[in-house]
């Protein structure tokens, strides 16, 4: 007898979750699974509904009540998300639901045959343990990294913000683009925005560009087998790797402190400053290290060397120890001359091996907060500063910080991260497509 | 003639290794001496780094006039904390990466890569609405929670990539004599994979000492603020008159740091080379 199984079950699967599962597949275990969880949803389907209200509306002013008992939008919003979130999961579950009634279905019209209860339930038990033992890390991630930056987005598109959409005194409201056009239109806005956004690129990339051959010179350099003691200067050298970066950075600062500072004052006796000050360079005798906008930028980069190069150096001196002598002496026979054997051999070797790491190291530099908040704070202010925040050495994310946390801005600030957002999105992509074709049948 | 050239050109890089080692070490030096300074502010330092009338009165101000210890003891404690949670999760997680086989496995691991490009700090406010909602705003396990789910990306591709090196066989072999999922894991897995978790524990034990965004949004209440955030306040724009009490403080945390460092840089070098290699 032919039932064509194929079509029924999908269909009865389509109408109630499981249900093709039970009357037709004769696999009761997972009819009666997938069923649970469409009764679940259904059951809770209230819940559901008042967080997509709550997402939708954000929450209705109530002056009257105090302040606590007030509707949270913020709250809602993210309630909202949430339940979005398990919605589609649902959704997804149940289109799996058909398309494996379907299977199912069409392997018994063909060849009669259905798996067995027993065969499920180890087949479910081998699979199970790949998704409870996953299940804590992707939970995580789901909450604290991937619900955040969808949030951090949708905010861009709502009026949160002080003083006057803060709650949970205030409700907040979705505005459209409001809020980028609002960041257009006011012109040192605008302004702001072109100046940091191309300073962050630029920091990223003098950042790593110079740590990269600062480390690859050092690491080079003390490889050749006649320099002496080369393992004492190598510990030398790392010690910036190994003293935390904010301290570091808090030291740069003081160093470099326009009064007081030692830099300054050692170059008071040294009559450095008074020559300076007698050939017009400088009008008082101080350097403005970090209070120049020009200057402070170049010692955020020369700063940053002097914390990364040691990564570079370190890793390129494993690289190269691990690499194969062979190639060097057949070039040495061959009479290549030192600079010959760099230029054709060490440096394309290099290059192919750390390029990824470049990418990562300027995607890394580009989020890198501590290296220009805690050196100059984003000083120093200029004109186009006092509306907007950003000071002239201000990298996005340190903009997105002061906006945040300092003028509780948060719609603005979310302009800004997908902004952020936008930047990187190009070098996460390539990674991803790097990886994709290099390590296509690996994973 | 040319010998005298070879013989220039190492003096000359002797000179420049001499020049370097000095700008590497005059700010650590300078930090130190500012440490035993006597006096509080940056203008009684000498120049040169020697301090003027050594004395470790900077450290008794440092225990008597802050909460030093009790900033000390918080970022103690998330350490700890992170480090366990870290090494639990990427631990398991890379393990089934590497070893199981299921549906949209390609997927999770690429959407890894990809969430590793973006820093936590992008959905600051959010994470804070995310804890608050939770109750776990100004609770060091809500920050732990948060630093654990950030690390989890990079960490499970690279232990996956060093669990793949360890041969199959092994553990099929183990399994045809009838040990289970988690018993293999425990006899087989782990044992050989005891460099690279120690590596995982010591990065996620250093990862939040000097982590300054989170705490300063997470942990708002004065009793849970951390070493970062605590010297932050000490230092911001008071740099003239804190200085040497600055110093003080920092150097009880820079000075294991240093050591485990350099104790740990030939294994460093490894580690970041084959990470190279790998990527």
């Amino acid at each position: 007898m032919k039932k064509n199984l194929g079509t029924s079950a999908p269909i009865a699967s389509a109408v109630f979750m499981g249900l093709g599962h039970i009357l037709f597949l004769k696999q009761y275990i997972k009819g009666i699974l997938f069923s649970a969880l469409e009764i679940i949803v259904l059951l809770n389907s209230g819940i559901f509904a008042k967080a997509i209200h709550g997402l939708i509306s954000l929450g209705e002013p109530k002056p009257h009540l105090p302040v606590a008992q007030r509707d949270n939008s913020t709250f809602m919003m993210l309630d909202g998300l949430i339940a979005v979130v398990f919605l589609i999961i649902f959704f997804l579950i149940y289109i799996w639901n058909i398309v494996d009634a379907r299977k199912v279905g069409k392997k018994y019209d063909k060849t009669g045959e259905l798996q067995t209860e027993r065969e499920f339930l180890h087949d479910l038990g081998e699979k199970a343990f790949s998704y409870v033992a996953l299940s804590p890390a992707f939970v995580m991630i789901a909450f604290f990294v991937i619900i955040p930056l969808v949030y951090a987005f949708l905010v861009a598109f709502t009026n949160y913000s002080a003083p006057n959409h803060i709650p949970q005194k205030n409700t907040v409201d979705w505005v459209g683009f409001e809020t980028f056009s609002e960041m257009i239109k006011i012109k040192h806005f605008s302004q702001a925005f072109a100046r940091t956004a191309l300073w962050t690129v630029e920091w990223a990339f003098l950042g790593t560009v110079t740590c990269y051959f600062g480390g690859m010179f050092l690491a080079l350099a003390l490889l050749d087998k006649k320099i002496k003691i080369a393992g004492f200067f190598r510990t030398i050298f790392i010690l910036p790797y190994a003293v935390p970066a904010m301290i570091s950075l808090f030291i740069w600062n003081i160093l470099l402190n326009g009064q007081f500072g030692p830099i300054n004052r050692a170059f008071r006796e040294l009559g450095i400053m008074q020559w300076l000050q007698s050939i017009g360079i400088l009008d008082r005798d101080i350097i403005p290290w970090l209070s120049e906008p020009t200057l402070a930028r170049i010692m955020l980069i020369v700063v940053n060397l002097w914390l990364g190069f040691p990564y570079f150096m370190l890793m390129i001196t494993g690289i190269m120890t691990s690499m194969s002598r062979d190639i060097f002496e057949a070039a040495t026979i061959d009479g290549a001359s030192k600079s010959q054997q760099f230029r054709y051999i060490t440096f394309p070797l290099l290059m192919y091996q750390t390029l990824p790491l470049l990418i990562m190291s300027f995607s890394y530099n580009m989020n890198n907060f501590g290296g220009v908040f805690f050196l100059t704070n984003g000083n120093p202010p200029d004109t186009i500063t006092t509306q907007s925040f950003a000071g002239t050495t201000d990298t996005l994310i340190t903009w997105m910080y002061k906006l945040t946390l300092d003028q509780r801005l948060y719609n603005k600030a979310s302009v800004v991260a997908i902004i952020m957002f936008l930047i990187i999105a190009p070098f996460a992509m390539y990674q991803f497509s790097r990886t994709k074709s290099f390590k296509e049948g690996e994973l | 003639m040319k010998k005298i050239l070879t013989a220039l050109r190492y003096i000359l890089i002797y000179l420049i290794f001499i020049i370097i080692a000095l700008i590497v070490l005059y700010p650590i030096a300078f930090a130190i001496s500012g440490a035993f300074n006597k006096g509080k502010s940056l203008a009684s330092m000498n120049i040169l780094p020697i301090p003027n009338n050594p004395t470790t009165e900077n450290f008794t101000r440092l225990f008597t006039t802050t909460n030093y210890l009790s900033w000390y003891k918080n970022s103690l404690t998330i350490a700890c904390l992170n480090s366990v949670c870290t090494t639990f999760i990427v631990l398991i997680t890379a393990y089934v990466f590497s070893r199981f086989r299921f549906r949209l496995k390609k997927a999770a691991l690429m959407s890894f890569l990809i969430l590793n490009m973006f820093p936590n700090a992008i959905g600051m406010v959010a994470i804070y609405v995310v804890l608050s909602r939770l109750g776990l705003s100004d609770n060091f396990l809500g920050l732990v929670l948060v630093y654990c789910a950030g690390n989890i990306p990079y960490n499970t591709w690279l232990l996956k990539g060093y669990l793949d090196t360890i041969p199959r066989s092994i553990d099929e072999a183990a399994r045809v004599d009838g040990s289970g999922h988690l018993s293999t894991f425990f006899r087989i897995i782990l044992p050989n994979t005891l460099p690279m978790i120690a590596f995982l524990a010591v990065t996620s034990f250093t990862q939040p000492w000097m982590d300054f965004i989170l705490p300063r949004f997470i942990l708002r209440s004065d009793k849970n603020k951390t070493l970062a955030v605590g010297l932050f306040e000490m230092i911001n724009g008071r740099s003239n008159d804190n200085f040497t009490m600055f110093a003080a403080g920092a150097l009880l945390i820079a000075v294991p740091f240093v050591i485990l460092f350099v104790i740990n840089q030939k294994y460093l070098v490894k580690i970041m080379s084959t990470g190279a290699v790998k990527e």
